[in-house]
């Protein structure tokens, strides 16, 4: 388990290093190179030159990646051109309204899903089986935010009942029922999105075990169906659905870009987008790589539940049970 | 092809030859086109595919030329069946031209997927060693980087423009592709036939593509299938977000993010493109899925698409 656990970690840790070098190559290969990303375009080219000097834009790349790598390790995100505003104050907060909003809408959808996913592997193809695949479907080739334009349309604008965007209204800043009805909306929208493939997964989980042999000996020695549903059935079926939960905890984080930009909701996808339109890419290289890690703490975290859950998880195997 | 070679041996024959058993694709498309759903899924998007390549001849106006004396025009309008946009362009000549770019970017990124996707999945189930080490982080790297942040932030630095979009989204789509064809590669590469493949002097790319990127077809054609959708999907957030597709071009995405402004003004132009969207990944996925069930011979019965379909 020890030696699973170094492994695994340190594995992390080198796709980690890997990433933050893509990230500094693909800012370095962009056309013009870093002075045109991190200089502002209005210098004239001796102040330009000069500037460049001075940031160390004209040393070699290992060099410029190695500074940079240890500014990141002691969490200095760099500057931003407009206005010299420290990366790490912009980005932060809106981390944290970025979870209120995934964090709501996921819980809503395991709350609703995991139940509703083994109600329906009891009933196959019955009429609740049915209508949950259909809103999979749906819900697979919608686009999200098409959806939260639609629900403006209609609950914001027509019949006036909700707010139709931002985080809070003016001047009520602060303020919960507030927060919780500007919610609504977006929340709805991202948990329509995890819902489909949850409910899913749940029965498919389920009915997996509900074929195996031990279940059939629970029923043959008479135990009532609802006992083996939820005293033997379950607690296996539980164990793939931890995984995806792991896997998908990056979602919380990263997942809302489009909801965001629909709502206007003050969160990290928004500011992402914001920040690609002005062209602030020490920004845009602070939110991918803070991505980045929340992506493989979350894949690790996804491993070791695994283990920790399932005895019978061979840990010695290649590429990690999640893999 | 190879038929052609095999020596037809002895004259005379007494009984007819066996038939050869009916093949991978005749015994898939009996079952697919048993199956509703993927046929309704073929049927509408042929449509699309159909009125898309048709769109010069059938378009009533010109998608980008707007006529500024009759903006917002209603649905139902002479001449402008679902009305005018805000500068006074034909609703419906731009869902027309905009179904060209979203099923273009759709199918040429599946292929693109597909090529990259099966090539760094080949080399590295067959080969293994470091070159799989190598690749298999890499795609851990890419997998690492949510696809809308890693596109956005590509477009960005670059250009946002149409034929970029495609190469990022191809560039950037193809890892599930690697790991499918690697895993079928894996598995395959220790099989008899390819055994003897190499005994009899097969070289590795031979082994490749003649023994294993064959029965690996199947599996590659479902995930390229369902990629299609995806990609169209990806276009329409990228044009809504406005990194895809620039004016005066159209696509259901950008169409949207112009409807959502002009939102209190005709809610129903909002309505139009998304549909467009949903019925067109809808059918593509419907298809995706019907060959999964028709194709993949492991698995035994279609029952449970089948009895849905009561």
């Amino acid at each position: 388990m020890t030696e699973y656990l170094i492994r695994r970690t340190l594995q992390s840790v080198l796709v980690l290093l890997l990433i933050t070098i893509v990230t500094f190559l693909l800012i370095h290969a962009a056309p013009g190179g870093p002075k045109t990303i991190f200089l502002s375009p209005n210098l004239s080219p001796e102040v330009m030159e000069q500037q460049a000097e001075n940031m160390g834009l004209n040393d070699p790349l290992p060099v410029q990646y190695f500074r940079w790598l240890g500014d990141l390790t002691q969490g200095d995100f760099g500057y931003t051109f407009k206005n010299n505003l420290p990366v790490g104050d912009l980005v932060w907060p809106t981390l944290g309204n970025t979870m209120i909003l995934m964090g709501s809408a996921w819980f809503l959808a395991l709350v609703i899903a995991i139940p509703w996913g083994i109600y329906n592997s009891t009933r196959e193809y019955g009429f609740s089986d049915q209508l949950a695949s259909f809103i999979a479907y749906i819900g697979f080739a919608m686009p999200t935010f098409w959806f939260g334009i639609i629900l403006q349309e209609l609950f914001a604008l027509k019949w006036d009942l909700l707010p139709l965007s931002d985080m809070y209204s003016m001047g009520k800043e602060g303020d919960l029922g507030d927060l919780v009805l500007h919610l609504i909306l977006p929340v709805t929208v991202l948990t329509l999105g995890f819902l489909a493939g949850y409910v899913k997964y749940s029965r498919s989980s389920m009915l997996e075990v509900l074929d195996q042999d031990y279940i059939r000996t629970a029923r043959a020695k008479g135990l009532g169906e609802r006992k083996v549903v939820f005293r033997h059935a379950l607690r296996n079926a539980l164990i793939p659905i931890i995984t995806i939960l792991g896997l998908d905890l990056p979602i919380l984080v990263a997942g809302a870009a489009l909801t965001e930009s629909v709502f206007n909701w003050p969160g990290m996808g928004r500011l992402f987008l914001q920040m690609a339109t002005q062209r602030e890419y020490s920004v845009l290289m602070a939110i991918t790589l803070i991505i980045a890690v929340f992506v493989i703490i979350g894949n690790l975290i996804a491993d070791l539940l695994y283990a920790i859950v399932d005895p019978r998880v061979k840990l010695g195997r290649k590429g990690g049970a999640g893999a | 092809m190879s038929d052609t070679a095999a020596p037809v041996t002895g004259t005379g024959r007494a009984t007819a030859p066996s038939k050869r058993p009916p093949g991978l694709w005749a015994t898939g498309w009996k079952k697919f086109s048993r199956n509703p759903f993927a046929m309704t899924g073929l049927v509408v998007l042929a449509f699309f595919i159909v009125i898309s390549l048709l769109a010069p001849w059938i378009a009533p106006h010109d998608p980008a030329r707007g006529d500024m004396m009759l903006p917002n025009l209603p649905a139902g309008s002479e001449g402008y069946w679902l009305g005018t946009d805000e500068l006074g362009r034909d609703i419906l000549s731009r869902l027309l031209y905009s179904g060209r770019i979203s099923l273009l970017v759709g199918f040429s990124v599946a292929i693109g997927t597909v090529i990259i996707g099966t090539f760094i999945g080949a080399v590295s189930g067959y080969f293994g060693g470091w070159i799989d080490t190598i690749f298999m982080r890499f795609v851990d790297v890419m997998n690492a980087i949510p696809l809308l942040f890693l596109n956005i932030l590509v477009l960005a630095i670059f250009k946002a423009e149409f034929y970029y979009m495609i190469l990022i989204l191809a560039l950037t789509g193809w890892m599930g592709v690697a790991r499918l064809v690697r895993g079928t590669f894996l598995q395959l590469r220790e099989m008899q036939y390819v055994e003897a493949a190499r005994a009899i002097g097969v070289s590795n790319w031979g082994i490749i593509i003649r023994h294993l990127l064959r029965n690996a077809t199947a599996p590659i054609i479902v995930n390229a299938t369902l990629m299609v959708g995806g990609a169209i999907l990806s276009e329409s957030a990228l044009s809504y977000l406005g990194l895809g597709v620039q004016m005066p071009d159209t696509s259901w995405g950008l169409m949207l993010s112009n409807a959502q402004e002009f939102m209190l003004v005709d809610p129903l132009q909002a309505v139009y493109p998304g549909m467009c969207i949903l019925i067109v990944v809808l059918s593509v996925n419907f298809i995706g899925d019907g060959l999964r069930d028709a194709l993949d011979p492991r698995k035994k019965t279609v029952k449970p698409r089948r009895r849905l379909g009561k």
